[in-house]
């Protein structure tokens, strides 16, 4: 009866609108570029707005707000009234230190819709060692804030080896908040966590033992917390299906005004990308050379083009692909049948090797 | 969950219709498509009404029984429940 997202081909999903990549926060499992310098010329308020008009019409239902740290944006409550008045969904992705009563009361006149909230780890030690910063007990404030208001909340926590073994007290500290949906997703090796893959990668054991609680936790708790578990796709057999394909549901906004398929996507020096103060929302999610390069099966190599699950995980991730082997057009090597598997294995294998760079700029 | 459950949207959870006529259940960080059938139910649940009222008002606009209207219902809100998109309240008598 209910259908799995099955939107028409060509129709975009939801917008990743990263306001800015400032934040007071250096986690070294940022997804964030490593050049941050570059991105200093932000997109005006009335550049979004117009963004986020153009995204609607273009029918996109949803808008993310992310960054670096978005609540760094004065004008962050502008641009999601914005985006509701757009008609949009409206999701704010924080790390709540900067999260206080007034700018909670624009956001929710704004008709904020939905807010995730990351916490490092459930106790300031190490969750504070991990953000480079004494932020904790700032989060838990807003997170308790946030708890009293009439707003969904979803409490996130990135995965890796530094807090993979707390991953139970990270349920249980959920819990003890009232939290009723819990994001727990293993770091995705891009920007500064690929620079810091070999220290933040987690250990099978690590993984194993973390998956065993989650489904035990997801079990007693139905009804009353939903938990969304991200996968370490290098783990797996096959490749996640990244964005669900490239250009086919998601595009991200970055803070300078580029569109990329994937909000990793930057990286791949193969690709060059639009902006929407040269160009109309509309006309680089149709034609520009940058999404329509990997959309769809037909620019597929083998082992995908032969391959049953080609529509399934579409490839896996090109900025995967590109960060491992130099080339954005060829399986992602977290899929067992990629030539270039090995890369992946040797990685996930390495010997535990402790030097961390937190991000900056 | 039984017939007499009566459902409402989740807390962040919002249906929508598009120029066209498709509807879609907005929820955290996602989007999902329904059949008119599904859209229907979804756009009359309050917290007041219950499963079989809903299962009425189905059977009343599309061709199907009874009997399949309900089993599909109460499928389609114990998904949404277990995922916290729909929210019950239980019926005492």
């Amino acid at each position: 009866m209910l259908s799995a997202p099955s939107f028409a081909e060509g129709r975009p999903l939801s917008v990743l609108c990263e306001l800015t990549y400032r934040c007071n926060l250096q986690c070294p499992y940022c997804y964030n570029p490593l050049a941050l310098r570059e991105y200093r010329d932000e997109l005006s308020t009335d550049q979004w707005r117009a963004a986020l008009q153009q995204a609607a019409d273009l029918g996109v239902v949803q808008a993310h707000f992310s960054g670096g740290e978005p609540t760094l944006r004065p004008d962050l409550a502008q641009i999601v009234q914005s985006a509701s008045r757009a008609g949009l969904y409206t999701n704010l992705i924080t790390q709540g230190t900067f999260l206080d009563d007034a700018l909670l009361d624009a956001l929710l006149a704004s008709c904020l819709d939905h807010i995730q909230i990351s916490i490092q780890a459930p106790e300031a030690e190490p969750a504070d060692r991990i953000a480079g910063a004494t932020v904790h007990a700032r989060k838990l404030e807003a997170l308790q804030r946030v708890l009293r208001r009439d707003v969904a909340l979803t409490l996130n926590c990135v995965l890796h080896r530094l807090n993979h073994a707390a991953i139970g007290d990270v349920i249980a500290f959920a819990e003890e908040l009232g939290v009723t949906r819990l994001e727990l997703a293993n770091v995705q090796f891009y920007g500064w966590a690929y620079r810091n893959r070999l220290a933040l990668m987690p250990t099978r054991r690590q993984v194993e033992t973390g998956e065993a609680i989650v489904a035990a936790a997801r079990e007693r708790l139905r009804g009353k917390m939903e938990i969304v578990y991200v996968r370490p796709d290098y783990f797996d057999d096959f490749p996640k299906p990244c964005m669900n394909g490239w250009g086919r549901q998601f595009m991200t906004i970055a803070p300078n005004g580029y569109v990329l398929p994937c909000p990793a996507a930057a990286a791949i020096s193969q690709l060059s990308f639009e902006n929407v103060r040269e160009r109309r929302l509309e006309e680089i999610w149709r034609d520009s050379d940058s999404f329509r390069r990997y959309r769809g099966t037909g620019w597929m190599p083998e082992p995908c083009r032969s391959c049953d699950r080609r529509e399934i995980d579409w490839g896996g991730c090109r900025c995967q692909a590109f960060l491992l082997t130099g080339d954005a057009g060829v399986t992602d090597p977290a899929c067992s049948l990629s030539a270039d598997h090995p890369l992946v294995v040797a990685l996930r294998d390495a010997p535990e090797e402790g030097a961390l760079v937190a991000r900056r700029a | 969950m039984n017939a007499r459950a009566r459902p409402s949207l989740g807390k962040g959870v919002r249906l929508r219709r598009d120029p066209d006529g498709t509807m879609i259940l907005l929820v955290p960080e996602g989007a999902l498509v329904l059949n008119p059938s599904a859209a229907a139910a979804l756009e009359l649940i309050d917290g007041k009404r219950s499963v079989a009222q809903l299962v009425d008002a189905v059977v009343e606009r599309f061709e199907v029984t009874p009997e399949r209207a309900a089993a599909e219902l109460l499928e389609l809100f114990e998904r949404l429940e277990a995922r916290g998109f729909v929210t019950l309240a239980r019926s005492l008598c």
